[in-house]
């Protein structure tokens, strides 16, 4: 069979056009087609890992606050512990008072200094100073060792007993102690 | 045998040739390809919408978590702050340092020859906390400067069974001038100042060690 010149440009042109299909068929549809199927899976595949973080980020915060009574119990404490207000008006009265209760009458409490605390944030802690003129040693030690149990947050820093010359019985106590109180 | 005579053998052949027309034949077989190659791509584009909606899907999920993961997280850096405080407040409430067991180790360390004129304690440092004591007295006896030396000796030996680092010696050791009677005897007298030092209480963590250069 032989081919007319008509039909071999028939032909011809037949097979430019099927290239220029198929190109732009591969080149316009298909190709972005799967370029856009596969961006959108890796974007799926991608999402999946922070959706997993979010979510076990939801449950590690859920399971803490539920601990978190627990944990910070001791804060919790201490800060039930601190009475409210300045500390100028109720530390003095509240030595007083416990001195008092220990059989120490005469207590003078005055603030000396006042240090923020860097590593506990909404405290602070306050230095006074606490004269306690005329004292019996072994009532004085005594006092000292309740003190120091009850008052959690307070430590005593410098201590200075002399023997009065006139009474050898009673001496003169000064304290130097430090409280945390709240910011 | 009867002559049998084609008369439309041209139209047949016509009608073959036409059958046989390449052009024509390539045309059903491009179209063919071209219908495979439309449902192949409409294949490809339901798949497309499938992952879409899937997309669709995860990134409302993930945008409806995101700002509660972001809050959580928020919120476990508080309550970690509270912890830390919490535990910072706990480690400062048990390192503190009791001063009544040493008024008491003292006050037992103390015969009766000798009297306590001043005492005095400074307390030092956060993590490991030392102390400076300072005991000024008088001990009577015959031999008051050994009675001074027992107290000091005591002393150490009572204040070391608890804490460490204890020592204990004499800032001053002057023999007195005046005369004490005890047990209805006259004794002389000394004036001592004992100085002693302890620590107490733990060492901060180690600071970490540097790192080696290459």
């Amino acid at each position: 069979m032989k081919l007319g010149k008509d039909e071999l440009q028939k032909l011809v042109l037949g097979g430019l056009l099927l290239i220029g299909v198929v190109y732009s068929y591969f080149d316009l549809l298909l190709f972005p087609l799967l370029a856009r199927q596969e961006a959108a899976t890796k974007s799926t595949v991608a999402l999946g890992p922070e959706i997993d973080n979010a979510q076990a980020q939801i449950k590690k915060t859920q399971d803490l606050e539920k601990r978190a009574p627990e944990l910070t119990l001791v804060l919790t404490q201490v800060n039930a512990m601190i009475p409210e207000g300045s500390p100028v008006a109720w530390f003095p009265t509240r030595t007083a008072d416990f001195f008092k209760r220990q059989g120490i009458e005469k207590v003078t409490t005055r603030l000396n200094s006042e240090t923020v605390e860097k590593e506990l944030p909404g405290f602070r802690r306050l230095a006074w100073g606490v004269d306690l003129p005329k004292v019996d040693f072994a009532d004085f030690g005594s006092a000292l060792c309740i003190l120091e149990n009850e008052e959690l947050l307070l430590e005593v820093n410098s201590i200075q007993i002399d023997a009065s010359r006139d009474d050898p019985q009673t001496q003169h106590a000064l304290l130097t102690v430090r409280n945390f109180v709240k910011q | 045998m009867a002559l049998h005579l084609n008369l439309f053998h041209e139209i047949q052949t016509t009608r073959q040739l036409q059958r046989r027309d390449p052009l024509k034949l390539s045309i059903y077989g491009l179209s063919a390809i071209a219908a495979c190659f439309a449902g192949y791509y409409v294949f490809q584009f339901g798949r497309m919408h499938t992952i879409n909606t899937e997309l669709n899907r995860v990134q409302s999920q993930f945008s409806a978590l995101e700002p509660k993961a972001k809050a959580a997280k928020k919120r476990e850096e508080e309550i970690n702050v509270e912890i830390k405080k919490s535990d910072l407040m706990a480690k400062r409430i048990e390192n503190r340092f009791y001063w009544a067991p040493v008024l008491e180790q003292i006050a037992q360390s103390v015969p009766r020859e000798v009297q306590i004129t001043r005492l005095a304690g400074d307390l030092s440092g956060e993590g490991l906390r030392k102390c400076s004591l300072t005991v000024d007295g008088i001990s009577a006896g015959s031999d008051p400067r050994q009675v001074a030396e027992d107290v000091r000796t005591a002393i150490a030996e009572k204040i070391g069974a608890k804490y460490k680092n204890v020592t204990s010696n004499f800032k001053t050791l002057e023999d007195g001038t005046e005369l004490v009677v005890l047990d209805g005897k006259q004794m002389p007298t000394a004036t001592f100042a004992i100085n002693v030092q302890l620590t107490a209480g733990e060492d901060a963590a180690p600071p970490p060690p540097p790192r080696r250069k290459r």
